[in-house]
């Protein structure tokens, strides 16, 4: 697709004058660093979002919700497919008002986006069918909106129960139909979260889902809290891909400081990101074996995963990167011997999960269940906005490493794999190259470590707003931190890979066997933690 | 098929030895943080370099509380530290160790079930106790099995602060269990809340919604840990103190 | 008059005082009146038959003389007794059941109209039975027919009554053309219309016409018995018409149809060779199967339990096969064998169909709905409702120690006994029948497991269902005595063998009761009865006489021999299976209980994975119970999905599908289907040739002059 946009887009003070010259005075266009944000009416949001995505092909990216004083913010975030800048339309209106024009009908991607900042923020998105019942369960007083101002995240509320259990919407009306529940509390090591199968009896015929079990607030805790503090938050509220988020936040924040880490840090950040995804591809490979009981396979991978997790201990002092990184490089530096000792054991990991892929793909029997399985076209993947892997093996080659270079990729760009089919075995062998290709990176990266200190003795940032963009193991990663002048968070929005690709799971798994469900589970290889914030 | 059977074989054993013998591979744990006596930690501790309040001052060095300790180093990557960084993974410790009433007695000693609850655990305690179960540390040799149903489980082991929407679910899965039966809270987490809670969306922790018998520290504790909490549960390893004090101090 | 037409006589005079009471007293007055006069011409035909089955005699006497006729004549053989019996023994609880029923029609319709209804449509029944000459059984079969017709169109401004009345009606006459041409040959054989005559001169009938009375005689009254292919009104009549009209359409007049192929092919015309007998046991065995599959996906309650009457009808049609293939082979006791199991499959479906169907209404008036998909923990609700529907349920899943069982197992035992035949199609068609009942009776587990599983236990999964109430007092009666009758068959087979042997014997030649209920505690050491030494012996040794002195009766015990080539010995005694599985269960318990003495039992809720609470839209329904079925013969029953969208956000993202699954029943699909469109295009050409040219008249006038001058020409 990278092709097929015009090249006029590809300067941003062309990509202005296009806008100018579409839309008149009508949308406001004005420039601060890398991001166009174009102020519009409310009653031309829907229209330019759709003119953005259509026309422009646009990605969407994330809406951030922000309450300023008397005033609403909403910022529907957007990327070019070749990167490089970030489209904002912004829009303003009294807090008074709550109606605001859904654009999740041409948008389906903005489908989450929306229904969360209405449970959030109490807000009316017109023309959207299902409000409600998303984030906030029914522990939850009624009229609690968590994320407005005035709302203390420090009290803990009452402890009652309130009501009957919201029920998810249901996807299939038929006589008969009815759903199998799974979850909260299931299978052996499942974390949080509740599917309905829906079915007339033999066959699954669609999943309804009920997510945000695990919803901690953590952007809510983030807001009034100096960078030191969040910066916990942004490592620990997924740990699985803890070096990922930690790292988009520390961007985040040295984008608004103004500074550039030394590339010693660069190198170093890259080499421990790249370790995270192999390791976290390995835990998806694991769980996709695991899915279809392939006993032998499972165990390799569960001892490739436990080596990773081991090698990052040695490297950093935590098996998962927790205090490695601070904004301005990082906590501790990594010798360059023990860097290089890393990418031979990393290689030879690598060398490991190449034999399992060939062994797996000589198994007809784990084969037969995963072809064909949960399958996502291209066109869905698109539409439905999914990022990292998933979309990959659907044909969508975006990679936040390409498309918004940081750390040491620009220097060192990594290869992008894609499969064109979509299903299940699709993803697995994603997964696969994609491990590998760290593997490679990495020791690209420690074999020519710049010298140098791994960070900025002294970085104080002040009021400002940046989106630091990661491809976190499981996708593209988006954190938006608005601080205040006191270097106080404001306003944190964390886009995850896991709520971007939700709904293509949901999408996926449509007219399935019953027995299929862990598989095309595991083949998405998604987290609630990292989903439901 | 008996491709996979050679490919495991070759594999040849790999599980720790632990608890027969001691386990010192290196990366198996983070290590944790301990007190340290003299002045110049008590000042150190004093001046609150820990975000979460898990490093204190006490009259003769630094005390750590290692159900707050989240593990980001910022104490031993300090200049002026009041702690030792201490290997190990032996952390599991018990809350009220004088209710025998409670224990689950000698039949469960040699095999139980588990019933894992996810209460807002973040991915790094779901890994580590995904390891439990694999080759390398392989809790079926030690008589612990997983089990799907709270009907069949001894042991309820808990990870994360337990948020609003899982507050009912624990209670209920804990409910569900027959009795006799052990809660074990795994993670700093589901021991104090960690950096989550307590709050409006998070609790303070398991023991705000069950009781707890056992504590795993750590953050996420490593996969030794877990096991050594379980067999604390089980009575087949002592607990440790849940608090680190500085030598001399009074307990 | 005899002690047999004395009842009988009384019998036609209260169901006429009946009819005019109906016609008489006030609206509000009818429901008891119709109970009453119902339960006393019942008890009058219960005198009759009994009498018609004890005495062994067969009365008659001749009522009229119709001149261009001859002597038209009313009489009992015991095969029309045990009908008159059975017609009494569902009478009698129908028509209390009646009683309160009925109320629900009070505001709407005419019960008067549906009193007279009522009284008549018994009677033609009862004088179909006791017609003994061609005429009299004919108009009373037409009267029969148009009563059903009227009785199941009853709610008369419901479209799908109309519909499901034409189809019923237009089958029925269809079916008694055919009947009543298998009638007329044979009238037209013997000179005669009265059935002495027409038996006697049957025998001298040539092949040809006995093929053609067999062909005619079968595919007639197989409309009235609900046999496949010509099944589609059963189902289609049963949701529409008030339920103690299904009651009596189910339990009784379906067995009209078994009647008349009884009537015709065994008793008044010998057989001739094993063909039509293959014929009938194939028809048969497909009729159950294909019942019980359309049972089995069903989730209306009258419905389904239409489909299943198809099912037993099959069953005992198989039974009958296959006694006409072992009388055509001249086994003489299988053939009594099977018989014997047909008649009493037949009275059981009789029995515990009337008691499903008196069951489903009375659930229906406590809660509103006959869905099972809408039902749900009735049990809670209906107790005893529950108790009785669960009695009926396991008589007609075959479960011991209720009815079904019993004639299921000799139905099979006879089956199994075509070893004995000499030809091999024969004894692979034994084998195939054998095992597609085999299949109907593992399906018709699964659908009253479903039935009563979805229907009463469970969670309510509609507000009618969660507001129940317990049926009145007279409906659980009608199911209380209907329990009794299907539970002392099924404890209690060696008194009714015996009873049914009267039949056997009259259409077989042969008695079926001393095979089958042998006083074997009687026997002595040295053998006897047809048992040989040996296995006397041996089952002595086991302990076979214990209690010999104490234990009443013949035996208690069925007892089936194999023949000499495979001399295994089938042996059932269900009365003391009912002495004995409660005290091993009993004794389980106990054993049980000492064994984990010091555990407590604790309730709690059930696990739904922390969920909270189960809702009815998480537990499964009928329809998903039954899904695996349907999945499994989805070549059979090629399901038409229709499927749309109803919100849709875009073209991937569909968040709400609503879907409809039909099935054309496969005789539809393959048969009547085809005929009714090749009719309709038949009467298109037909249509075609009237133009209105007067020319175009005019020369078909001429070509039919020479097309007859052609053949007159070309015949002489």
């Amino acid at each position: 697709m990278d092709e097929t946009s015009n090249t006029a887009l590809n300067g941003p003070t062309a990509f202005a004058e296009l806008c100018r010259e579409t839309w008149q005075e009508s949308v406001r266009v004005e420039r601060e660093g890398i991001t166009e944000r174009l102020h519009c009416a409310r009653d031309r949001l829907a229209a330019l979002c759709e003119w953005l995505v259509t026309a422009c092909e646009h990605v969407f990216v994330t809406l951030i919700v922000e309450e300023e004083g008397a005033e609403w913010r909403l910022t529907y975030v957007f990327h070019p497919p070749t990167g490089g800048i970030f489209a904002e339309v912004v829009l303003r209106f009294p807090v008074s008002e709550k109606h605001v024009p859904s654009i999740a009908s041409t948008i389906p991607a903005a489908d989450g986006h929306e229904r969360e900042a209405a449970d959030l923020f109490g807000l009316i998105f017109d023309g959207h069918p299902r409000l409600g019942a998303f984030i906030l369960h029914d522990g939850w007083p009624a009229h609690a909106l968590p994320m407005r101002r005035g709302f203390d995240i420090a009290r803990p509320l009452s402890r009652r129960r309130t009501g009957d259990p919201a029920e998810p919407s249901r996807g299939l009306d038929a006589p008969g139909a009815f759903a199998m529940p799974i979850g909260p509390v299931f299978s052996d090591l499942a974390e949080a979260a509740h599917f309905r199968i829906e079915t007339l009896g033999e066959d699954a015929s669609r999943i309804a889902l009920r997510f945000f079990y695990k919803y901690r607030a953590v952007e809510k805790l983030a807001e009034g809290q100096p960078v030191s503090r969040v910066q916990l938050l942004a490592e620990r509220f997924s740990g699985a891909a803890a070096f990922a988020h930690g790292l988009a936040f520390c961007q985040a924040i040295e984008e608004i400081a103004h500074v550039t880490i030394p590339p010693r840090a660069s190198v170093l950040r890259a080499i421990l990101a790249e370790l995270e995804r192999m390791r976290s591809h390995a835990a998806t490979i694991t769980g996709i074996c695991n899915s279809t009981a392939l006993a032998v396979a499972t165990s390799q991978a569960a001892m490739i995963e436990e080596d990773l997790l081991r090698l990052s201990a040695v490297l950093s002092g935590h098996r998962y990167f927790f205090g490695m990184l601070k904004p301005g490089g990082l906590a501790l530096d990594i010798p360059d011997p023990a860097c290089r000792e890393a990418a031979t054991r990393a290689d030879a990991i690598a060398r490991r999960l190449s034999r399992l892929s060939r062994l797996l793909r000589q198994s007809s029997s784990f084969l037969d269940r995963l072809e064909e399985v949960g399958a996502t076209s291209d066109a869905a993947a698109l539409l439905l906005g999914l990022v990292g892997p998933v979309a990959r093996a659907s044909a969508v080659a975006r990679d936040i490493r390409i498309l918004f270079p940081y750390a040491a990729y620009a220097e060192t760009p990594p290869e992008v794999p894609t499969e064109p089919q979509g299903d299940g075995y699709a993803r697995l062998r994603v997964f696969f190259r994609e491990a590998e290709e760290s593997a490679r990176l990495i020791a690209r990266l420690a074999a020519d470590i710049p010298p140098g200190p791994v960070f900025l003795p002294e970085v104080s940032p002040r009021a400002g707003t940046a989106v630091g963009a990661v491809e976190a193991p499981l996708g593209a990663a988006f954190h938006f931190v608005r601080l205040d002048a006191g270097g106080r968070v404001l306003r944190y929005r964390i886009t995850t890979p896991s709520f971007a690709n939700w709904p293509g799971f949901q999408f996926a798994a449509e007219e399935f066997a019953f027995q299929d469900f862990p598989i095309i589970l595991a083949t998405f290889g998604l987290s609630n933690a990292e989903c439901d914030r | 098929m008996t491709r996979w059977v050679w490919e495991g074989l070759k594999s040849g054993i790999r599980t720790t030895r632990y608890p027969a013998r001691e386990e010192q591979t290196p990366g198996v744990s983070p290590g944790r943080p301990a007190a340290r006596s003299g002045e110049e930690a008590r000042r150190n501790a004093a001046a609150g370099v820990c975000p979460t309040d898990a490093i204190r001052a006490s009259a003769n060095g630094s005390v750590v509380d290692h159900r707050h300790c989240i593990h980001c180093f910022r104490c031993v990557r300090s200049d002026s530290s009041a702690v030792d960084w201490q290997a190990g993974f032996e952390w599991a410790g018990e809350t009220e160790p004088e209710r025998m009433a409670r224990r689950l007695g000698r039949l469960f000693r040699r095999s139980l079930n588990i019933r894992f609850v996810d209460a807002g655990a973040c991915g790094a305690c779901m890994g580590e106790v995904r390891q439990i179960d694999n080759p390398y540390y392989n809790i079926h040799r030690l008589g612990f099995f997983l089990t799907p149903t709270p009907r069949n489980a001894d042991i309820l082991l808990v990870a994360g602060p337990v948020t609003r929407a899982m507050r009912h679910a624990l209670r209920e899965t804990y409910e569900a269990m027959p009795p006799p039966k052990r809660v074990v809270a795994m993670g700093v987490c589901a021991l104090s809340g960690g950096i989550f809670g307590p709050s409006a969306a998070a609790g303070g922790g398991v023991s705000d919604v069950v009781p707890v018998d056992v504590m795993i520290p750590g953050c996420p504790p490593p996969p030794l840990a877990i096991l050594h909490g379980l067999l604390v549960a089980v009575e087949r390893k002592p607990p440790q103190p849940l608090t680190s004090l500085a030598e001399g101090s009074a307990p | 008059m005899s002690l047999t037409m004395t009842p009988l006589a009384a019998f036609f005079v209260l169901s006429a005082i009946g009819a005019a009471a109906a016609l008489l007293v006030p609206a509000e007055r009818n429901p008891p009146v119709l109970s009453a006069f119902g339960a006393a011409s019942s008890a009058a035909l219960l005198f009759a038959g009994a009498a018609g089955l004890l005495s062994g005699s067969s009365p008659s006497l001749t009522y009229w003389h119709f001149l261009p006729l001859g002597a038209l004549r009313l009489g009992l053989d015991p095969l029309s007794s045990l009908l008159v019996l059975l017609t009494g023994a569902i009478g009698f609880p129908v028509s209390i059941f009646s009683g309160t029923y009925l109320l629900r029609y009070r505001e709407e319709y005419d019960l008067g109209y549906f009193g007279l209804l009522y009284h008549l449509f018994l009677a033609a029944i009862v004088f179909v039975l006791v017609a003994r000459d061609v005429f009299s059984f004919l108009v009373a079969w037409e009267a029969m027919s148009v009563l059903a017709y009227l009785l199941v169109t009853y709610e008369n401004d419901k479209s799908d009554a109309a519909h499901a009345g034409f189809v019923m009606l237009a089958m029925s006459e269809a079916g008694m053309i055919l009947a009543a041409g298998a009638l007329l040959l044979l009238a037209n054989g013997a000179g005669s219309i009265d059935f002495t005559a027409i038996r006697a001169a049957a025998p001298h009938l040539n092949p040809g016409i006995r093929w053609a009375v067999f062909l005619l005689s079968f595919a007639g009254f197989a409309v009235k018995a609900g046999l496949v292919p010509v099944n589609s009104w059963l189902p289609l009549a049963h949701p529409v018409a008030p339920t103690n009209v299904s009651a009596l359409l189910s339990a009784v007049m379906v067995n009209l149809g078994i009647y008349g192929i009884v009537l015709v092919n065994l008793s008044l015309m010998p057989l001739h060779g094993t063909a039509p007998g293959a014929l009938v046991l194939a028809v048969g065995s497909l009729s159950a199967l294909i019942g019980i599959l359309y049972a089995t996906i069903e989730s209306e309650l009258k419905r389904l339990l239409a489909h299943s009457t198809i099912e037993n009808m099959g069953i005992v049609t198989a039974a009958l096969g296959a006694a006409m293939i072992f009388l055509a082979a001249g086994e003489k006791l299988p053939a009594a064998l099977a018989l014997l199991a047909a008649f009493y499959h037949l009275t059981n479906h009789s029995l515990y169909k009337a008691l499903l169907f008196t069951g489903t209404g009375a659930a229906q008036t406590g809660s509103g709905t006959r869905d099972l998909d809408r039902m749900g923990g009735l049990i809670h609700r209906m107790p005893m409702t529950a108790i009785f529907f669960l009695a009926g349920v396991m008589a007609i899943a075959a479960l011991p120690p209720f009815n079904g069982f019993v004639s299921e197992w000799l139905t099979l035992q006879s089956i199994l006994r075509s070893t004995l035949l000499a030809s091999k199609p024969l004894r692979l068609l034994f084998a195939l029948s054998g095992a597609l009942l085999a299949l109907t009776a593992g399906l018709a587990m699964t659908c009253f497991v479903k039935v009563f599983a979805m229907g009463f236990l469970g969670l309510p999964r509609s507000d009618e269902a969660a507001g129940a109430v317990e049926a009145p007092r007279a409906m659980r009666s009608a199911m209380a005595l209907l329990t009794a009758a299907c539970l002392l068959l099924g404890i209690l087979p060696t008194y009714a063998i015996p009873l049914l042997d009267h039949v056997v014997k009259e259409l077989g030649g042969s008695s079926a009761t001393g095979a089958l209920v042998q006083p074997f505690f009687l026997v002595g050491p040295s053998g006897g009865q047809g048992l040989s030494a040996q296995f006397v012996r041996d089952f002595h040794a086991i302990g076979a006489q214990v209690g010999k002195g104490l234990l009443p009766g013949r035996g208690l015990v069925i007892l089936l021999r194999g023949a000499a080539q495979n001399p295994v010995v089938f042996a059932i005694s269900p009365t003391y299976g009912v002495i004995a599985f409660p005290i091993l269960l009993g004794l389980t318990f106990v054993v049980f209980r000492l064994a984990t003495r010091g555990r407590r039992v604790a309730r709690r809720a059930v696990w739904v994975g922390g969920l909270g609470r189960l809702v009815p839209a998480l537990t499964y329904t009928a329809s998903g119970f039954a899904n695996p079925v349907r999945v499994v013969f989805r070549a059979v029953l090629r399901p038409t999905v229709t499927e749309h969208v109803t919100e849709e956000v875009s073209e991937v993202f569909r968040p709400m599908v609503r879907r409809e699954q039909i099935e054309t029943h496969v005789v539809d699909r393959f048969l009547l289907g085809p005929a009714a469109s090749g009719l309709r295009r038949l009467a298109g050409l037909l249509r075609r040739m009237h133009s209105g040219s007067v020319n175009l008249y005019a020369s078909y006038v001429l070509l039919t002059l020479l097309l007859a001058f052609a053949i007159w020409a070309g015949s002489h």
